[in-house]
């Protein structure tokens, strides 16, 4: 038989081998932790009772004698505890950022800890990865999902351990901001915490702005003044797109609420006691739909619909609009827009749609973090959790290579705190969003506070109100049919009172 | 004799022995490796998704058994329903102008002797690039204020003004459109195949008995290429169903759900609404259309269609 060739019997028995050697290696159970032991030389102390022959009276006597004396020992022990490995999965950032995170957080962390290892991966998606490793028992150590509607179905289905013990450890409610520390807390204890915190603002082009004589809107009259005047110059008033991005309407759904129907009342509606079709709600949807009807958005429902991100910013840039309400994530992506056009952006925050509503920064968290429950080191990963909360400085400086936009852990800021160079715009929106915030002048944000399944309603079935399938008022009952279901089924996220 | 007769028992169970060998195990040792695979990968999921159906499930969790619930909540979902009247437009484009276009691309294809090759891979290239790549293309070309139809507005084209990819009226066939630019090149290449392979011998015969071009497309070519052709239809009505890509990376299924398909609310139930048990009903009916569709062709075919 030529050598080089396989036989048939050959064949069938190392595809039979690799088959056997695939079933064992699936079966074979999976090492949690390895046990080593090593033998020592130890040196122990012994008494020993000796016999003595003393003199008595001239007499020799034997006498017994307690002693010490240190005798060496060959034992066996466990040998000290290989360093426990913390698993943090992390939504991808670019490899400039990763490197940020890696060196200022995963570095100084492990540097801290000799014991412990903190392992960081980045991944893209990291929300539909981790739920799939969840489900499956597995998953990493520290846990990190989109919003609070997400954690909330981790928490009912117990996959995340309760942070109690650990927040009073290391003082987490006195750290935090109290509304971003309560976010986390559902049926009395505490299971997440934000990783990152946002608001919606007005940004605007203030070299358009001051070229025009415009000033900034403080009210409704002052608003629709400045939105006629953009209108009789041609200019779109605001530019925004749901294309590349669906929910992106909801950023819009939640400012109408808030300042047109009042925070006061988003908070009574989604603690039950008003319902969302009640006429401020339904008014605060009509007024955002005539906004639209009027182009006021990219010039038309469809382009609203049709322009990327990046067209919208240009625009605005460019002046051909003249604000974005967005969120302060865009911190982090609206400077090369402007660079490029050579002009100059600011933000100033949204004024009051209605005579009596205060206006208010919404209260928005991205990401949040937890502990697996199943995690063997779930102190371990505690103190990797408060490597990110424990130090406003190190927070501050993972959180400046995203301009502030992403990672911006929620602690109490003042501008002393930010680092030296960092755009004063930014530094004012901080500053001010923790001095009105803490005077209780906040709103909502669906993606923070609305159960899944009507925060979804409300961006997707929005289209139809704009083209003319639905009425605000339709379209309100059917967000308070979902909002009874998923309040029935215990699916609210933790809502932070008023004060 | 005794001998004999033990040696010739022996012979009888080694023969035995080795024929069970040869046609029972060694089959089956070979299928296993891709057997396992199927069971692990096709039929485990599968029936995971047959059984979540059945019940009301997060994604994360223990599932709660609902019965039928699912079921009918789909026979009174608006949003479904709109999902599949759009299913059902995208399979009539995709079994028209596609098909038509590949017929009609091969059949001018196929004469030419010189510098065919260039034209396979002509048509062949937009199949063997990303859709991811292909969308963005064609976002720009359609893009509403820099594209092409801005461009002909300016030039006199006023009709051509249109936001494609962000109007209601258009969106869908718009999708359609950028879908068939990279996949109808496919079915010219497969058509071209199928009918170079046709016996020439039969169209000099139709050409003696004075047979037009159209007369020996009619007669000789589409009988020739039947069997590829019932295929593509066949693949073309599953595909229609399970389409996914192009739709999800231009619109989601917007605006206001005119481009929704089966596949993009099936995504966005289980994705965003945690509704995963909701999300395998319209997975189980996605297959169930499909299935019809394969039994109805099974069933021509019992019936003695050629196809």
């Amino acid at each position: 038989m030529d050598p080089k060739r396989m036989s048939r019997r050959h064949f069938v028995a190392s595809c039979a081998a690799m088959a056997t050697g695939l079933v064992a290696a699936a079966c074979a159970p999976k090492v949690v932790e390895k046990i080593v032991k090593e033998t020592v030389e130890v040196e122990k102390i012994i008494k020993e009772v000796v016999k003595e022959t003393i003199i008595v009276e001239g007499t020799p006597q034997i006498v017994e004698k307690e002693v010490t004396r240190v005798v060496k020992e060959v034992v066996e022990v466990l040998a000290k505890p290989e360093k426990a490995v913390i698993s943090f999965w992390v939504e991808a950032p670019s490899t400039e950022r990763r490197e940020v995170i890696n060196e200022v957080y995963r570095d100084t962390f492990n540097a801290a800890h000799p014991n412990i290892e903190l392992e960081l991966t980045f991944t893209e998606d990291v929300d539909r990865v981790l739920r799939t490793a969840m489900q499956a028992g597995a998953g990493p150590d520290i846990v990190t999902t989109p919003g609070a509607g997400f954690i909330l179905e981790y928490i009912i289905a117990g996959h995340v351990a309760p942070l109690d013990e650990l927040a009073e450890h290391y003082g987490w409610r006195d750290r935090l901001l109290p509304w971003a520390y309560e976010s986390g807390v559902v049926g009395g204890h505490l299971y997440s915490l934000p990783l990152t915190y946002e608001s919606m603002v007005v940004f605007y082009n203030k070299t358009l702005f001051e070229a025009k004589g415009w000033g900034i809107p403080t009210n409704r009259e002052e608003l629709d003044d400045l939105i006629r005047a953009c209108v009789a110059d041609d200019i779109n008033p605001f530019e925004y797109t749901n294309s590349g991005w669906k929910p992106a309407t909801e950023h819009l759904i939640g400012m109408f609420y808030d300042h047109y129907a009042g925070a006061d009342n988003v908070y009574k509606a989604l603690i039950g006691e008003k319902k969302w079709t009640d006429d401020e709600f339904v008014e605060a949807m009509a007024l955002m739909n005539d906004w639209f009807q009027k182009g006021y958005y990219s010039g038309s429902i469809d382009k609203y619909h049709a322009l990327t991100g990046d067209d919208t910013w240009s625009a605005v840039a460019n002046g051909q609009g003249a604000m974005q309400m967005s969120g302060t994530w865009c911190f982090q992506s609206i400077g090369p827009f402007f660079e490029e056009s050579g002009q100059e952006w600011d933000w100033f925050p949204m004024p009051s749609l209605r005579k009596g509503v205060k206006p208010v920064y919404a209260l928005a968290t991205g990401q949040t973090e937890s502990i697996n429950a199943k995690s063997m080191h779930q102190l371990e990963a505690g103190a990797a959790l408060d490597w990110l909360y424990n130090n406003k400085r190190r927070a501050l400086q993972i959180s400046s290579s995203f301009n502030f936009g992403e990672w911006m852990v929620p602690l109490n800021y003042t501008a002393d705190d930010f680092p030296v160079g960092t755009d004063p715009r930014v530094v004012r929106f901080f500053v001010d969003f923790a001095k009105v915030t803490g005077r209780g002048d906040y709103g909502y944000t669906t993606w923070t506070f609305w159960p899944a399944k009507t925060e979804v309603f409300l961006w997707e079935e929005y289209d139809m109100v704009l083209a003319g399938e639905m009425t605000p008022a339709e379209y309100q009952a059917r967000a308070q049919e979902l909002f009874d279901e998923e309040v029935a089924e215990g699916k609210v996220p933790p809502v932070p009172e008023r004060f | 004799m005794r001998d004999r007769s033990l040696q010739a028992s022996y012979e009888l169970k080694e023969r035995t022995r080795q024929r069970v060998w040869r046609k029972v195990i060694l089959p089956w040792l070979f299928v296993a490796p891709l057997l396992l695979l199927n069971v692990v990968v096709i039929l485990g999921p599968s029936a995971g998704s047959a059984y979540y159906a059945f019940t009301k499930w997060s994604g994360i969790g223990p599932a709660q058994w609902v019965g039928l619930a699912n079921f009918r909540r789909l026979a009174g979902d608006r949003v479904y329903h709109m999902a599949f009247v759009n299913n059902v437009k995208w399979t009539l484009i995709f079994l028209t102008v596609p098909v038509t276009m590949g017929l009609l691309g091969s059949a001018l294809l196929a004469p030419i002797k010189k510098g065919q090759m260039f034209f396979r891979i002509a048509y062949f290239v937009p199949y063997v690039i990303a859709s991811v790549v292909n969308t963005q293309i064609w976002r720009n070309i359609l893009h509403p204020t820099r594209g092409i139809g801005v461009m002909l507005a300016e030039r006199g084209l006023k009709f051509m003004d249109v936001t494609f990819l962000g109007s209601r009226g258009t969106v869908l066939y718009t999708i359609a459109f950028v879908d068939m630019w990279h996949w109808w090149g496919f079915l010219v290449v497969l058509y071209l195949a199928a009918m170079q392979a046709i016996n020439p011998q039969l169209y000099e015969a139709a050409r003696i008995e004075g047979a037009t071009r159209g007369q020996e497309f009619r007669y000789v070519t589409l009988p020739g290429i039947l069997p590829t052709l019932v295929f593509t239809v066949l693949m073309t009505i599953i595909w229609s169903f399970l389409v996914f890509d192009y739709i999800y990376l231009l619109t989601q299924g917007g605006p206001a759900h005119a481009s929704e398909v089966l596949s993009t609310e099936l995504f966005k139930s289980a994705f965003f609404r945690f509704e995963v048990g909701y999300a395998a009903a319209i997975g189980v009916s996605m297959s169930f259309i499909c299935t019809l569709v394969v039994a109805g062709f099974v069933i021509l075919r019992r019936r003695g269609w050629e196809i």
